[in-house]
């Protein structure tokens, strides 16, 4: 299990790329959101948002009203926003669920596409 | 997505241009104004087909569904081909629909034939645009449109109905001067007057209540039947041969209803029907084409987006298939519509089929998943479901306008093997490039410290 330090410091990896590619800037053009992450084995509760293109930092607790739920173990969130899990994979064999519109998650899965693979 | 959303998504993704050009052939096999049984027949085995997609929904609610029940019930590979075979009908019915409302406007403004295809380039043209700029119909636009089609259809139907000045005819008789055979064929048409309203099942997760879902596709089947049925009666009451076998029959529907304003009535609802069947056609497909190719199943650059995260290339490449066929089907005539119907009405009774055997092999592999909801008499339920979707499918795939016709069968099986070979040749090379890539790329998270190992144990007393 991945503590709620390990995540935060993941987090803060991924926030950096994110926010440091301007491709990614003119895709999140438009897309304010609120996310709420839920860490299935250790019930932790993490909010993110994105407003203006930019993804602010971590939140501990789910706050705001979501605009899509991520659920997974912290070990995939820590994997995730290292880079090392490609989230497709998770989500298609039913460890990764979500809750929100189809294309929040694109958008959301997007970002780890183009921060990671720059495709 | 509230329940009137998640209803009217399930009818709108049913109800495309090509459902009227179906009702109107439907009515070729049966005696008359009594086409309205079979498509009750249709209706009952598409309330079975909802009960399969019902207890496969609930175990995994989920966009990827189809992904994660056909896998887990069969080889992944024959799931792959069974997938990409059955998504073929995407684009069938969005070329098919962009053909209808091309030739629907032809005979309106009552200009040359050629200009069907312009019609037809410009639809698409647009449909493609506005996908890649991101737009997507609102769930308030699409409860408005379909409720706007389904009222406009039913109002239609029933005027020209009473306005034709004679009682039904054979309302019971559906045999009256028809075979069983055409009976049977008119059931398997009939099955494609329902056909996608299981493909709201990808919005599982936009759902505000699970059982949304569930409730939705089975009041969407009711409003079929009733939208159906009176279409139907109707047509086969009013309308002449020659009006039932045109790609229009829904205008000189309106046109026997209200005259000319009923004939551009009808014109104007066959192109919101085509809203929902290119939004909904769009999007569901080039975004399960974008999964699949993160899954490593397709090419890497299908799963390319562009600057308003929209898959670029899924995009395209469906607006240009579809225009293809589209022009195929023009170029051929009057009974190329009539063969797409055929080929959707067969992919349809065979995905049907698979749901059941899925259901039922599921129950044996994973007994222990939590089902919300479950087919009651799973054994006999599923084995007849199985036996009946697979003989209507088959019936379904080899009639084309009351006569016997290979040719869908034909494109279902080029269809089938072109998808078998691709998993069985390109797919396996696809998942070792990808797994390639992924062991080249270094694992970015640091490795945890070492926990602290147990205490040393205390040295020993010396004496």
């Amino acid at each position: 299990m991945a503590t709620a330090e390990e995540i935060a410091e993941a987090y803060a990896d991924w926030q950096g790329r994110c926010n440091g590619n301007a491709r990614l800037a003119r895709m999140l053009r438009g897309w304010d959101r609120t996310v709420h992450l839920v860490a299935t084995d250790t019930g932790d509760g993490f909010t993110i948002s994105v407003a203006g293109s930019v993804l602010a930092d971590l939140r501990h607790g789910l706050v705001d009203r979501p605009d899509l739920v991520v659920s997974a173990t912290s070990e995939d969130f820590a994997d995730l926003f290292w880079g090392d899990l490609n989230p497709s994979d998770k989500y298609v064999s039913g460890e990764i669920v979500l809750a929100g519109s189809s294309e929040d998650v694109l958008r959301l899965d997007a970002m780890s596409m183009v921060a990671f693979l720059d495709q | 997505m509230g329940l009137r959303t998640a209803v009217s998504t399930s009818t709108g993704l049913a109800f495309a241009a090509l459902q009227y050009l179906a009702a109107a052939g439907l009515v070729a096999y049966v005696a008359g104004d009594s086409a309205w049984i079979s498509i009750g027949v249709a209706g009952v085995l598409a309330l079975v087909a909802w009960a399969f997609f019902g207890e496969l929904n609930g175990m995994f609610p989920t966009a990827a569904a189809i992904r994660r029940y056909m896998s887990g019930a069969m080889d992944d590979r024959v799931a792959l081909s069974i997938t990409f075979t059955y998504l073929s009908t995407i684009v069938l019915v969005v070329a098919a629909d962009a053909f209808i409302v091309s030739a629907a406007l032809t005979h309106v403004l009552h200009v040359a034939g050629w200009l069907t295809a312009v019609w037809t380039l410009a639809l698409l043209a647009v449909a493609v645009a506005s996908n890649l700029r991101g737009v997507t119909a609102a769930g308030w636009l699409q409860d408005v449109a379909t409720s706007v089609v389904l009222a406009a259809t039913v109002v239609v139907s029933v005027v020209a109905l009473s306005r034709s000045g004679t009682a039904l005819r054979t309302p019971f008789q559906p045999l009256q001067h028809h075979s069983a055979a055409g009976f049977v064929e008119s059931v398997a048409l009939g099955i494609f007057l329902y056909s996608a309203f299981e493909w709201v099942t990808t919005n599982a997760e936009e759902v505000r209540d699970p059982r949304h879902i569930h409730r939705a596709m089975l009041i969407a089947v009711a409003i079929l039947f009733v939208v159906c049925a009176a279409m139907a009666t109707a047509m086969s009451h009013v309308l002449t041969h020659a009006q039932l076998t045109t790609a229009y029959p829904q205008l000189s529907l309106g046109q026997r209803a209200f005259g000319a304003a009923g004939l551009w009535l009808m014109a104007a609802v066959t192109a919101v029907t085509a809203l929902n069947t290119f939004n909904g056609g769009f999007i569901t497909a080039s975004r399960f084409v974008y999964a699949t190719a993160r899954e490593g199943s397709l090419p890497p650059v299908l799963a390319r987006l562009n600057d308003r995260a929209v898959p670029w290339v899924p995009v395209l490449g469906l607006g240009v298939v579809s225009f293809a066929v589209s022009l195929v089907v023009e170029a051929v005539g009057g009974s190329g519509w009539q063969v797409l119907v055929a080929v959707g009405a067969a992919l349809e009774g065979m995905i049907y089929a698979v749901a059941a055997f899925c259901v039922l092999r599921l129950r044996g592999r994973a007994p222990d998943h939590h089902r919300p909801f479950r087919v009651p008499l799973v054994r006999v339920v599923s084995v007849g479901g199985l036996v009946v979707f697979g003989v209507l499918a088959v019936v379904a795939s080899v009639s084309v306008g009351n006569r016997f016709d290979p040719l869908p069968l034909a494109i279902i099986v080029g269809l089938g093997l072109a998808s078998a070979l691709y998993t069985v040749r390109v797919v396996p090379g696809l998942q070792a490039a990808e797994a390639a890539r992924r062991a080249a790329r270094p694992t970015r998270r640091p490795p945890r410290p070492a926990a602290p190992g147990p205490p040393e144990p205390p040295p020993p007393a010396v004496p």
